[in-house]
Formats: structure tokens, sequence, C-alpha cells
């Protein structure tokens, strides 16, 4: 199989993660409620991947929670900053995650840049937006769709100079890129733990800035007696047992991640990317790539592109057709009405691979197969 | 044996006083609060010996670990809050 989803989430899961969960079912019983060996072993797997995030994201472990995905930590970042009626500002690249929380809210929405690779418009855009002083703003750092990386660093100094509270979605780019709370200003950003992280699904980690709104209520192992959520990280958001074998099999891959360095992995994933975009131009299709983009591609074909997705699929090939619950994205670069196929690269991306699936589809695409 | 031991509001803040008492050369081990010492229900504290524990409180401070309160464990025993 030439997997080309890793956008939808990594795999296959490195063995160290699949052992690091299996090690955790044998080993570890509730973190956080126990003084037994079982609890502490748990608690001491959990603090670990905490410590392994806030050195990779540049914050302290106990601004680390644990979430059960991206989509949670965004729903409780909007939830915490935006209230019902209030203008908020995000980019025009922005995945259902960040769109359908912000409408279940009422939130008064405003787009703001909407051309592929063009950090010029995408700033430019942005400014005009903050200046009339939205509630919050909340952006990707990389388009699900696209790979479009979007300027952070930039758009998180703006929000700043008009004292605009932001909210980073990191789904695409943890793992892959230089994430840092504390150097970006974020108030919240959200990443899922099973993309460029590596672990397993049913994992995400929401780094806070500030102290949050809980989306959820109930016992945290800490403060019994108070009816209320604590009002400390990261207790304040983890209420309910967590999600033990997930965050050791986390704690696993974030040392991977760690241990090569998310640039790197990152180059990887951008040069075969571009190498894909160079062959899939020579083969006639329509290719959206440019500046700033990370690895990920999406392509035209001539015809249904989820018909093309399934014909790669049959032939070993697993790419991903449609709108990628990112119909903003496609609205913005007018694919909307076709989708797109996108191939989304991860931690294995190597030329042979990448050279193996442009073979699968050239000879789809001439007939041969 | 006398002995002291340092609250925290959850196991997580506990954890890192550990790692920072750790890195600082001062023993110590996790633990639940007695039920009797924590008025809001629930929590760690780090059990230390008990020349250890002026050292132990500089080095949390200094790392900004926030804790509640310090005790000592007489040898038959009895519990009581240390003033610092």
């Amino acid at each position: 199989m030439i997997y080309l989803d890793h956008g939808a989430t990594s795999f296959p899961k490195p063995p160290a993660v699949r052992r690091a969960m299996d090690r955790a079912m044998a080993r570890c019983a509730n973190p956080g409620r126990g003084g037994h060996l079982p609890a502490m072993e748990a608690a001491q797997t959990v603090y670990r991947c905490r410590e392994q995030a806030a050195a990779l994201f540049g914050c302290e472990a106990e601004q680390v929670a644990f979430t059960g995905s991206c989509t949670q930590g965004l729903n409780t970042a909007v939830r915490t900053l935006v209230r019902p009626g209030d203008r908020v500002l995000i980019s025009g690249f922005e995945h259902n995650a960040v769109v359908r929380p912000l409408h279940a809210l009422g939130a008064d929405i405003t787009v703001a840049g909407q051309k592929l690779f063009d950090w010029a418009d995408t700033l430019s855009r942005f400014q005009d937006g903050l200046k009339t002083h939205p509630a919050a703003a909340v952006f990707t750092h990389v388009s699900n769709v696209f790979g479009y990386v979007l300027p952070v660093a930039e758009l998180g100094d703006l929000c700043r100079q008009y004292g605009v509270p932001f909210v980073l979605d990191a789904a695409q780019s943890a793992g892959s890129l230089p994430v840092d709370l504390k150097a970006l200003g974020a108030a919240y950003i959200a990443m899922p733990g099973h993309k460029g992280l590596l672990g397993p699904m049913g994992t995400g980690l929401l780094l806070c800035g500030e102290l949050p709104m809980p989306l959820l209520f109930g016992g945290t192992g800490s403060e019994s007696v108070n009816r209320s959520m604590p009002d400390f990280l990261p207790d304040r958001l983890e209420a309910g047992t967590l999600n033990v074998p997930g965050i050791g099999g986390l704690e696993a891959g974030l040392a991977l991640v760690r241990r090569e360095g998310p640039e790197a992995i990152g180059r990887r994933e951008h040069r075969q990317a571009m190498a894909c975009a160079r062959a899939l131009e020579k083969l006639g299709l329509r290719v959206f790539t440019g500046a700033h983009q990370a690895g990920t591609v999406s392509f035209l074909p001539e015809g249904d592109c989820e018909e093309l997705a399934r014909r790669l699929g049959d032939r070993g090939a697993a790419v991903r057709a449609g709108l990628h619950c990112a119909p903003l994205a496609h609205e913005s670069a007018g694919t909307l009405d076709t989708g797109t196929v996108r191939l989304s690269f991860g931690y294995d991306a190597e030329p042979a691979k990448t050279g193996e699936f442009l073979r699968i589809l050239e000879n789809l695409l001439t007939g041969k197969m | 044996m006398t002995s002291y031991f340092v609250t925290f509001r959850s196991v997580t803040y506990a954890q890192r006083g550990e790692r920072v008492l750790r890195s600082a050369g001062i023993g110590c081990s996790m633990q639940r609060t007695p039920r009797v010492l924590e008025e809001r229900g629930c929590g760690y504290s780090l059990a230390l010996s008990a020349g250890a524990l002026y050292q132990a409180v500089a080095a949390l401070r200094q790392g900004n670990v926030p804790f509640r309160r310090v005790y000592l464990r007489d040898g038959d025993g009895s519990i009581r809050e240390v003033e610092l």
C-alpha cells in the first residue's frame, strides 16, 4: 500500500507507538486518582507525555491539556473566546472543525484572505479584519486541502498589535513544522495526536496560553469538594478518565518526532509533495502548488475525483478525494463543485513510494491498468 | 521517623514538583495527601526526608511550582503544619 493520506491520520503507526499502548494497557490504572502502583504508573505515563509535548511546543507541562481530538480542542477554545453574535475573523482555508463550532455559537464570521499561497493577501486581509476589533481570530497553520502554510507568526503579531486573542489550528502542522505557544503568543493551539505526532486516533492536545472554559464537567481527581471545575490547568479541561493507552502511544510518537525534529520531517514531506506536483503537471493535470506549501498537494483530474481515488485505492494507492471537510478552502480555491484529489505525505515519505504512486497513477490515466 | 511532606493542588503539580526536586538532587516520593489535610478533597504530596525541607521549598519556589502547605509528620504519626 502506498499511503498518501497522512492528512487524515498517520499510517501505519510506528511500532514504538503500538508497544507503548500495549504497555499502558498492561500496567496502567486510572491516573491522578489513586496512590497505588498502577495508578502512579499511569500518572507518570501521562506526565511524561505532557513533558514531551511541552518541550516540543514551547510551553509548561500543565499548559498541555489532553483532548479526544483537535476538533474538541478547537471547540473548547472557540467556546472560551466567543459569545453568540461576536465577530470572529477566520482565514479562507478553515476546516469545518473551526467553521461549525463558530456557526453553532451564532458568531458573526468574517473570512479574511482567500488567495492560495499568497502571504501578502492573507496578511493585508487579516489586517483589514482586525481593524474592526473582532472578539477573536482563528486560523489554520496549514490548509488540510492544499498544504498552504499560512504566515502564522506574522498573523500572531498582527493579532497582538490589535489586542485580539487568537486560536491556531495546528492539525496539519504539529510534527511537521515548528509550533511554539510562547513564541506565537496564541491564546490556544489545538492539534490532533494522531497525525504528524504519530500517536493513536482518539488523542489530541490543546495548548493553553490562557485559562479556558471547560467543555466537559466532571471528576478530575482534584479538589473533589468543589462543585465547580478546578480553576487551574490541566485539570480544568480534563474531566473524566483520560485515554491512558492513547496518551502512552502519543508519548512514544512525540519522542520519535522530537528525535528527528519537525523541520526535518516537514522538509522530507515537502520534497516528495513537490516531486509529485511536478510529475502531475507533466501529466497535464491541474495541480495546486505555490510558495509556502507543506507536504500536501491537491490536483484536479479530468473526471470525478472520487472515482479516481477509488480506482487508485483498488490499485494500492490510498489518497483522499472530495471536499476534505473544508468547503471554505475549496470555495476559496474555486473547487467547491468538483472537490480535489489530495496527496498528503507523512513521516515515511521517500522517493521510492512517490515513484510507485506516480507509476500507478500514470498507468491509470493512460489506460494501462 | 520524622518527615515532611509538601501538598499540591493536583497530581500534575506534584509531578512537576517531583521533577524540580529530583533535578536539584533532593529525594522525594509522591503519595496521596491524607484526607484530613486536604480541605478541598483529593490531592497529592511529596514526602521529603527531615533535613531537606528548606532546600526543597527554595527549589520549588525557584522553579515556580505552586504548592499548598507543608506538614511535619512526627515519629508517633502525629501531623502538624509547618509555618514557613
